[in-house]
């Protein structure tokens, strides 16, 4: 009883091990979006930024260390962390838009209100 | 045989348990992840803007809810909450993104409207004062001739013998410049004339300099150099006799000569 009962931990834990290959192409997915995030500019102080590259910094980590599951699992948390930031600040840079466009407008509208 | 089989009993079941607490945490971010779900598949905005997202954020929820229910999976159900709940901010974003652009382009759109009217306006009151600005030059100091529209400034403008304008010209300069900004198709030759005192040549250089000085200020003001011609005719084409002071007078001055509305300019004299 106590042997099977061992037997098939031992062998639910292989199939754990077997089943997570080392994840390479989700590390430069995760890099990648970090890269995007960035390029439409992202300022290192941001905290959800230093989030997402702590992520990073642990999904690399864990990658050396040659745990392939944690790795993944800290790179693909990552990844839509930095997908959220950069969403964030194309937000942020349109509602920025609005109001100078909104702005211009009144100006605009009060130019023309005192012609006759 | 039968203690042994309760000691296994009761270990598993102490295993079971201290699943259950991982369990917890798991489970509290399942719910969690649930409900960001449910109100996000409800937005019929988010779902029409960023169906992907929404798609995504269902897939790794269902995968969340498929681990929960395998033993000691407490890692995997949270991991994947955490993803769906990520895909459901992102496609909000989206969305907004999505919304903000239509209110941009609506916003753009009235701008460029209200830039038209402004423009139209502005022409209009140009138009009136420019022609109300002809009036005044041509019933204050210009005359048609064959040569065109002629304005002659007397000697107002210089001193005897000196090619610098008189501070009391500045008012008259400013008019033509105000004249030429109002009418950017005219274009001008100054024309400088002395009297008949002193050598002929120095007078020809005298002219020209005083007609030059005129053209600088409107240069200096803005006015394009190649809109504006300048000469000295020195003592020719006197207006009056030299005899007497009074025609000397007459003869020292400047004349602007306006080209039609088409930036036709008469020829220099001969």
């Amino acid at each position: 009883m106590t042997l099977r009962l061992c037997a098939v931990l031992a062998l639910s834990l292989l199939a754990g091990c077997a089943s997570d290959p080392a994840p390479t192409a989700q590390l430069q997915l995760t890099e990648e979006a970090l890269q995007q995030a960035h390029a439409v500019g992202a300022d290192a102080e941001q905290e959800d930024l230093r989030v997402a590259e702590a992520g990073l910094a642990a999904a690399r980590e864990a990658f050396a260390r040659e745990e392939y599951r944690e790795a993944r699992m800290f790179a693909e948390r990552a990844e839509l962390d930095a997908r959220l930031v950069e969403a964030r600040i194309l937000t942020a840079k349109s509602s920025a838009q609005i109001a100078e466009l909104k702005s211009r407008i009144r100006q605009l509208r009060t130019e023309l209100g005192g012609r006759p | 045989m039968r203690l042994a089989k309760i000691r296994v009993l009761l270990w598993l079941g102490l295993a079971a348990l201290g699943g259950c607490a991982a369990h917890g945490d798991a489970r509290q971010a399942l719910e969690q992840a649930r409900s960001d779900y449910e109100q996000l598949a409800a937005d019929d905005a988010v779902l029409a803007s960023a169906p992907k997202d929404v798609v995504r954020a269902g897939e790794s929820l269902a995968r969340a809810e498929r681990l929960s229910s395998y033993w000691g999976s407490g890692e995997d159900v949270a991991h994947y909450a955490y993803l769906s709940q990520r895909y459901g901010a992102i496609a909000r974003e989206h969305s907004r993104q999505v919304a903000q652009q239509r209110q941009l382009e609506r916003l753009q759109q009235e701008r460029d409207g209200l830039e038209q009217a402004l423009r139209e306006a502005k022409l209009l009151s140009v138009q009136q004062q420019s022609s109300w600005l002809e009036e005044q030059m041509d019933s204050l100091a210009t005359m048609p001739t064959e040569r065109g529209l002629v304005m002659t400034l007397g000697d107002v403008l210089f001193d005897t013998g000196r090619a610098e304008l008189k501070s009391s010209a500045n008012r008259i300069v400013l008019k033509l410049y105000q004249f030429l900004t109002l009418n950017p198709q005219r274009v001008v030759r100054i024309e400088g004339y002395t009297d008949s005192r002193g050598p002929a040549a120095e007078n020809v250089e005298l002219s020209r300099a005083r007609a030059q000085t005129v053209a600088d200020v409107l240069i200096d003001l803005g006015i394009e150099a190649k809109r504006i011609e300048v000469q000295g005719y020195g003592e020719a084409f006197p207006l009056a006799a030299n005899a007497s002071a009074q025609g000397r007078a007459q003869n020292r001055r400047v004349e602007i000569v306006f080209s039609d509305d088409q930036g036709q300019l008469s020829p220099p004299r001969e």
